[in-house]
């Protein structure tokens, strides 16, 4: 614990994060992203980013994805420090009214962590809490301004802080949501409330976002393009179906199912496994050449292994200091 | 189209439970609200007779409202005409939206009065047995910015600007049938040449107006 104490403290006195001035070096940027446990062991969290951070720049840590609760996320940010990384600590607007946007922001901070990632949140029909009454007093945009609002010195009401927050802000954007247009001022939108670098929904055809980077263009932001590896094709056909804003063509399954065809068991999950990868792989080195693109945020979704992989597999190893 | 208090009739099983020690009942309903959502017309009052007196019920009588319980002079004259049935009940079962349970209970308070319904929402009904939200009351309302779309109410997620990342092929990622209302406000104000309404950041929504007990006290002029 003493050990610990030492991180935050130097982490306490940093403005800048290593995330930030990676990308003000001009580095491709890679994160990744920790699977919270569904329960209270922490020491997951740990294992689990140490698995991958020596392959990311950055941990996120997502926010009851779906509406099905996971270890605070705020919590988890916390033990990925521990861990010797740096997080990026998701917040949804789905779960939090004002006031426990400003109570958790205060605590974050205090626990050092400095990069926060604003999401509306999905809709809790599709998880396994359906019954919730979900909050939404602010929208992802709004909560974004609130972020920055605090690192004003005043809380909402305008009563001054014990203590003053500083962040650095990011948001999302999918590319494949409609209308287009809308959703490229919303990425103006949000850069106005104080974000400064974005992470998309997992890209699969990347057409529809070298379409929305050039109406992006000149927004001065920082892009982070989501993967997702895919490790079969019953996760590609549910993924369309219960992730809102997920596209993944046909072409990408079918592939996946001409890997596996005539195998059985560890052969056959093997050869699948490595044709998700492949893809995923693909999929960098086709975003990697898109104008406006700063790096890839990789999502393992529980399958935290293939980070390593993937880094390795498109020459993105080692990692900058 | 008709618009309307969108009501949903409560499960039999609820109903006979909250009626259980109950013996003497008398039905409420009107021609307003009530009948339009098929929960308190003059058929359903006869098939919720039906249905109590196959559980050993006695349905004394029906008071039904024409025009509307909303209608409160009206309700007091269907109540004083029917006096002597009313003195008779043990119970009343409400066939209309809340505000007409708590309307009796407040008008005959000696006596207990139960919801046969479950009111929904405000909204419109294309078709018969089709109804969809159009209000939330949040009380403050913002459709001369929106075109005349509703973002609170038909927003799955009630945002306020813009869509968020679920919306695909105009629609929302809560269901497949659910249209999403930001591709229809979107579409309405691009016809409209007032797309700039909502490209600028909107600001934080006073919720404290949407929450109850409101009250409104209007200056007579």
């Amino acid at each position: 614990m003493i050990v610990l104490l030492v991180n935050l403290e130097e982490n306490r006195t940093l403005v800048e994060t290593r995330l930030k001035s990676l990308f003000e070096r001009g580095e491709f940027v890679v994160t990744g992203e920790v699977g919270p446990p569904h329960g209270a062991n922490h020491q997951l969290v740990i294992e689990r980013t140490r698995l991958v951070k020596d392959y990311c720049d950055a941990i996120n840590i997502t926010d009851n994805v779906r509406g099905i609760p996971t270890m605070s996320s705020m919590t988890c940010s916390y033990y990925v420090l521990e861990a010797g990384a740096e997080p990026v600590m998701q917040m949804s607007a789905r779960d939090r009214n004002r006031i426990l946007f400003e109570s958790e922001l205060y605590g974050a901070y205090a626990m050092g962590i400095r990069n926060i990632l604003f999401m509306t949140g999905d809709h809790t029909l599709l998880g396994s809490h359906p019954q919730t009454k979900m909050v939404y007093d602010l929208d992802s945009i709004q909560a974004l301004g609130l972020a920055r609002h605090l690192m004003g010195g005043t809380d909402l009401a305008g009563d001054k802080l014990e203590g003053t927050p500083n962040y650095y802000l990011g948001a999302t954007f999918n590319p494949y949501a409609d209308p287009m247009e809308m959703h490229v001022w919303r990425v103006e939108k949000k850069r106005d409330a104080g974000a400064q670098f974005f992470q998309t929904q997992a890209i699969y055809d990347t057409s529809r976002l070298e379409e929305f980077m050039k109406g992006i263009r000149g927004y001065k932001v920082k892009v982070l393009t989501g993967i997702i590896p895919l490790k079969g094709p019953k996760m590609a056909a549910f993924m369309n179906r219960q992730i809102p804003g997920i596209k993944i063509p046909e072409e990408f399954i079918e592939r996946l199912e001409k890997a596996g065809s005539g195998l059985k068991g560890a052969e056959k999950r093997s050869a699948v496994r490595g044709e998700g990868l492949q893809i995923a792989k693909e999929t960098i080195e086709a975003v990697k050449k898109i104008p406006g693109v700063n790096g890839v945020h990789i999502m393992g979704v529980g399958w935290e292994e293939s980070i390593p992989e993937i880094v390795k597999g498109t020459g993105l190893h080692p990692r900058p200091k | 189209m008709s618009y309307m208090i969108v009501m949903d009739l409560k499960s039999s099983e609820d109903i006979l439970e909250m009626l259980d020690s109950f013996e003497k009942i008398v039905l409420f309903g009107d021609s307003g609200c009530a009948q339009m959502c098929d929960v308190g017309g003059i058929l359903q009052l006869e098939d919720m007779e039906d249905f109590l007196t196959g559980y050993g019920k006695k349905v004394l009588g029906y008071i039904f409202v024409e025009g509307g319980m909303c209608d409160a002079n009206a309700l007091k004259q269907e109540i004083d005409a029917n006096m002597e049935m009313i003195e008779e009940a043990d119970a009343f079962l409400i066939q209309a939206c809340g505000v007409a349970t708590q309307a009796v209970v407040e008008l005959l308070p000696e006596k207990e009065a139960f919801p046969a319904v479950d009111s929904k929402f405000l909204g419109v009904m294309p078709e018969r047995y089709h109804h969809d939200e159009r209000c939330s009351m949040c009380g403050e309302c913002v459709l001369h910015l929106t075109g005349g779309i509703c973002p609170i109410s038909r927003c799955a997620k009630g945002l306020l600007n813009g869509p968020c990342g679920g919306s695909m092929d105009g629609m929302c990622e809560r269901d497949p049938d659910t249209e999403c209302v930001w591709q229809l406000i979107y579409d309405r104000l691009k016809k409209l040449d007032k797309l700039d309404n909502i490209k600028r950041i909107w600001e934080m929504k006073d919720w404290s107006l949407a929450r109850g007990p409101r009250s409104i006290v209007h200056e007579e002029t």
